[in-house]
């Protein structure tokens, strides 16, 4: 059997995105699946992106993953989020034609050289303290890095009312050998659980009597590289709501739930709750949104978002036809919830390795998270730091207050997780910073570095930085006026001549009306309006980061002694022992940690050094 | 590591002052202060300082390149001249350029990480930020039960319960929840106005802390402000043999213990035809109506003239002190304490008993200790939810008033703890019924 540089385990948005990064480093990845047919499939709802998530999808964007351009190559509704409430949390959501989005994912691995092996891992090939690659069904696959993707197949089953299913998904089946496996090994784990809805046929249901959502005019892309050319033909989602008659139903059922019932010992997410909870928890609320969803261009099928249940059938069944517009619906699958092994993210390294083994490294739904975009991201770091190790070319590891992906990396190593994570806009702490259209500026020239994108793109986007300052200086700060237009459409006389670059500072200034721009310059206008506006804002960020750079990097080993600090309360202490904070930065970040403590940490780790020069 | 700034000389009334500021950068910034810059390291200069376009004043500068310092980061010292308003308007000046106040043994500490100073040295910083932290816990767990800690709780939970339905809005637009109703801005209105109203409170504490006000007094020429200058450790008021040198009241500001207060010297009480003397002396007498605490200074006891001062302090906390005891005057009764201004013997006493003065006096406001540096927090904290209201109001994009509500969140953290983004989100959950 082949050696490998890396193999992945796992054919879901992680662990194409892990074979793809690896495959742009330039070495050789397997990628082991159940099923090859499947690879790429979204497991829950056929959408990408929306609020704190498309902005992960642009920083894969900015760091040539695959995830976007699958998006584009089968969007078939593009909407942006929060368009009034400021220019960093502004999202844009895309919902997919599923049967597209896995082709498109399948198309864009087919231009690699990656060996795709259809089997099941029962096994991991430990040596000392390392993985050697993964015993399979039918045989072994041998690599210098492992990357573990299993998603929630990894002991995964499925529950229906009463019954339940092995499975990582319906059809599907369960890890359930590798599952063991990994209990044997002592590893922290633990379970989690998530849900869906039914799939309802779209000729049966009434939406004329729904709010219709159409997408964006003109229709944005998801990604910026220009890799698609033409969008799919797009189509509207619809708006209903539960009735009171729905609420009776499931009130009545509720105890027939699995998730009620105490079947399911795993956490599921509160963000993500099931209808059942809904109506459990907010009592007073006599109706909740249901969003239609098409599942595809020539697909008689939709994901009613908003409604998961573990409910049993009949009562599915039952609550749904009670639905405004889902009167005569005829139901193509049941919902079901699913419980799967996740394992501690704190046992990981910044770079997804983990602290247990060497060259074994873990990405997405394993590590806790949920969501395609969380689980892309991870396998996307996961597959580059497994690459640069085999390379010897370092660690890829992204700050804080450079991208969302090195928020959700450094929260789930350093704090671990009480639920399934997924990203929001308020866990960045540097928001202003990060927004989906800035992705590029943040990122792409790191990523150029380490190769993840080609000589080309990094060209046209230099360029484009190029003209954007042109356009600044020669522009915006030249171009002097009299007066403008304000959001009121009031005409405001100035007193003097001013630049545009003055006038952008207003807060009342509509930038689309001060004056005639072409379709570039329409693009560096509204970026420039943003850095004007928010400088103030934008430099008080970036003092606060540039402060304590120095010190935030620096590492605390991982066999630190927090006990011997006298000074310390124990209760911190405890806090140190359980999150075992990589640096000084992710130690300032834990609850209850006081600056105070941090000066103790950094003078003790200056202490060893030099105990260690003189030993 | 930040630029931090600190004043290297006692916080009182002198000839010149000195600051200290330290930290990568901060050379630069010297440049932008001073315009024409230094002609290279560790050389003196002599340049004026401007701040929001008036001179501020003209200062000895020097510099020092990292690692050629004390800290081995570039650092430079200010020696300005040592009146108590210029040095309060240099803290302004150093803050407006983006440096930090240094919390106790930051110098050392940064000297010691940066490889300045020995293993030895080093036990020395922890020490010092122990006593530190330490002094912060104990801050903290008083006021837990304090009425002021409780009032600080009070407003870091209200700004929260704003940022939830703020936040909200932004993380989860989609989801049909009512998050922003009208109710916000009365709340946050409200908000306002208590807070600013409890920052008043705060100073006027402080006011009354830092008032704590001493006056000298004693008969011609008993050395009263030889007693004040060796209490201060350096010369400061004119001191000569020839009866009644001291024309007027000298202020300063002593800080023993955490303690701040000022003294007033004056002239010897005298009847006098000299002019100038005579007002001194009219302000000294002016002045006992609003000090805490009278110190008689004398160098025998002469009941006469003891009662007319005693009369003079009444109502007053009054403590009297014999000096010139190197001269023999040992064994004389009827005073508080028994001191040489000129050898130094029996001030470590003298220092105990004003100490004991204030403490007495002070007894009753001590849960209600509040600092300089979180007054000036709340300050911050005021003015950004301030910022928040108008952006509310004016309908500008809701993540400029959400990033104002962090920052007057994040004002509270040292005090309250530290909000996670994960804690907010749980708060948003548990009242909000979000998820598809």
């Amino acid at each position: 059997m082949n050696k490998y540089d890396v193999v992945v385990v796992g054919g879901g948005h992680a662990g194409v995105e892990a074979a793809h990064a690896v495959f742009r480093s330039g070495l050789k990845c397997a990628l082991v699946t159940f099923d090859a047919e499947k690879i790429g499939q979204m497991s829950c709802n056929p959408a990408i992106g929306g609020l704190g998530k498309s902005h992960i999808v642009r920083e894969i964007d900015a760091m040539g993953g695959i995830m976007p351009i699958a998006t584009d190559m089968s969007g078939i509704q593009y909407r942006t989020l929060n368009t009034r409430k400021g220019f960093a949390v502004q999202a844009l959501r895309v919902q997919c034609d599923r049967e597209l989005y896995k082709k498109g994912i399948q198309k864009l691995l087919n231009q690699t050289d990656i060996d795709i092996f259809e089997d099941e891992v029962v096994d991991i090939v430990v040596e000392k303290d390392s993985v050697k690659g993964v015993i399979t069904k039918t045989g072994e696959v041998l690599a210098e890095k492992t990357i573990l993707t299993t998603g929630t197949f990894l002991n995964g089953i499925m529950y229906t009312g009463q019954d339940s299913e092995k499975g990582g998904r319906v059809g599907d089946s369960s890890s359930i050998p590798l599952s063991k496996k990994l209990y044997s090994l002592k590893l922290p784990m633990g379970r989690l659980k998530t849900g869906t809805p039914a799939r309802i046929k779209l000729t049966s249901l009434n939406t004329s009597a729904m709010e219709e959502q159409p997408g964006d005019t003109p229709t944005p892309w998801m990604s910026l590289t220009n890799k698609v050319s033409e969008h799919q033909k797009q189509l509207s989602c619809f708006i209903t709501r539960t009735s009171k008659a729905t609420h009776k139903i499931i009130e009545k059922n509720i105890h027939l739930s699995a998730m009620y019932s105490g079947n399911i010992v795993g956490i599921g997410p509160r963000y993500c709750p099931s209808i059942e909870d809904k109506i459990f928890k907010f009592k007073d609320k006599d109706s909740h949104q249901i969003f239609i969803e098409p599942e595809g261009i020539n697909k008689d099928l939709v994901y009613p978002n908003g409604i998961s249940t573990s409910l049993p059938k009949e009562v599915q069944e039952q609550f749904i036809l009670s639905i405004n517009g889902m009167e005569n619906s005829i139901i193509e699958e049941y919902g079901y919830a699913v419980e799967y092994d996740f394992i501690d993210p704190r046992s990981l390294h910044q770079t997804l390795e983990t602290h247990f083994f060497k060259d074994f490294y873990l990405a997405g739904q394993i590590n806790g998270t949920t969501g395609y975009e969380e689980a892309a991201a991870q396998g996307l770091m996961a597959g580059v730091n497994a690459a640069l190790s085999i390379k010897k070319e370092g660690e890829f590891v992204l700050d804080r207050s450079e991208a969302y992906i090195g928020v959700m990396i450094d929260d789930l190593t350093t704090h671990g997780i009480t639920e399934p994570y997924r990203m929001f806009t308020s866990r960045a702490e540097h928001r202003l910073l990060l927004s989906q259209s800035n992705a590029e500026q943040r990122l792409l020239r790191k990523a150029h570095k380490i190769k993840l994108v080609d000589d080309e793109r990094m060209a046209a986007f230099c360029q484009d930085e190029e003209e954007y300052k042109k356009f600044v200086t020669n522009i915006l700060e030249k171009t002097k006026v009299t007066e403008f237009t304000n959001k009121k459409k009031e005409l405001i006389k100035l007193s003097e001549k001013k630049s545009i670059a003055t006038i952008l500072t207003r807060p009342d200034i509509d930038e689309n009306t001060i004056f005639e721009t072409t379709k570039e310059n329409k693009k560096h206008l509204a970026r420039a309006a943003v850095e004007i506006k928010y400088k103030g804002y934008i430099e008080k960020q970036l003092r606060e980061i540039h402060k304590n750079k120095k010190q935030n990097h620096k590492k605390i080993p991982t066999n630190f002694s927090y006990a011997n600090l006298s000074g310390l309360s124990n209760e911190v202490v405890e806090k140190l022992l359980k999150a075992k904070p990589e640096t000084i930065g992710s130690a300032s970040k834990i609850e209850g940690v006081t600056p105070a403590a941090i000066n103790l940490i950094l003078v003790m780790l200056k202490k060893e050094e030099i105990q260690k020069a003189h030993a | 590591m930040s630029i931090v700034f600190a004043l290297a000389t006692p916080a009182a009334k002198s000839a010149i002052c000195i600051f200290r500021v330290s930290g990568e950068g901060c050379l630069k910034s010297l440049n932008e202060l001073i315009e024409k810059p230094l002609d290279g390291h560790r050389v003196f200069g002599v340049r004026p300082i401007y701040f929001k376009k008036r001179l501020l004043d003209t200062v000895g500068v020097i510099s020092f390149k990292g690692p050629e310092s004390y800290t081995g980061e570039d650092s430079f010292e200010v020696y300005a001249h040592g009146g108590l308003g210029v040095m309060s308007l240099f803290v302004d000046l150093f803050k407006s350029a983006g440096f930090d106040e240094a919390p106790p043994g930051e110098f050392t500490k940064r000297a010691f990480l940066n490889g300045k100073l020995s293993l030895n040295e080093a036990e020395a910083v922890v020490d010092v930020i122990d006593s530190s932290a330490e002094e912060d816990v104990f801050l903290s767990s008083q006021s837990l039960s304090g009425e002021f800690s409780k009032a600080v709780v009070g407003f870091a939970e209200d700004i929260d319960f704003i940022r939830v339905r703020v936040e909200g809005e932004i993380d989860f637009s989609d989801e049909g929840e009512d998050f922003l109703d009208g109710s916000l801005f009365n709340d946050l209105d409200n908000l306002i106005s208590r807070f600013d109203l409890f920052v008043g409170g705060c100073l006027n504490k402080k006011n009354r802390l830092v008032k704590n006000k001493v006056l000298f007094v004693g008969p011609v020429n008993s050395g009263k402000s030889s007693v004040f200058n060796r209490l201060l450790g350096f010369e400061r008021a004119l001191v000569s043999n020839i009866p009644g040198t001291t024309r007027d009241l000298i202020e300063s500001e002593v800080f023993y213990n955490d303690l701040s207060f000022s003294i007033f010297d004056s002239a010897g009480l005298r009847e006098t035809d000299d002019l100038i003397e005579a007002k001194g002396m009219a302000l000294a007498v002016d002045e006992i109506g609003s000090v805490d605490v009278v110190v008689g200074v004398f160098e025998k006891n002469d009941p006469v003239v003891m009662a007319q001062f005693s009369e003079m302090a009444k109502n007053k906390i009054y403590i009297r002190v014999l000096n010139k005891i190197d001269l023999g005057g040992s064994g004389v009764t009827g005073f508080d304490c028994c001191l040489s201004a000129k050898t130094g013997e029996g001030f470590d006493f003298f220092k105990a008993a004003l100490i004991d003065a204030f403490a007495a006096e002070d007894s009753h406001s001590s849960t209600y200790l509040v600092r300089e540096r979180h007054i000036s927090l709340f300050g911050e904290s005021v003015l950004s939810l301030k910022g928040a209201l108008g952006r509310l109001k004016k309908a500008e994009a809701i993540e400029l008033a959400a990033e104002d509500l962090k920052i007057a969140r994040s004002c509270l953290d040292e005090i309250v703890g530290f909000k996670s983004s994960d804690d907010l989100l749980g708060d948003i959950f548990s009242t909000f019924c979000i998820g598809k």
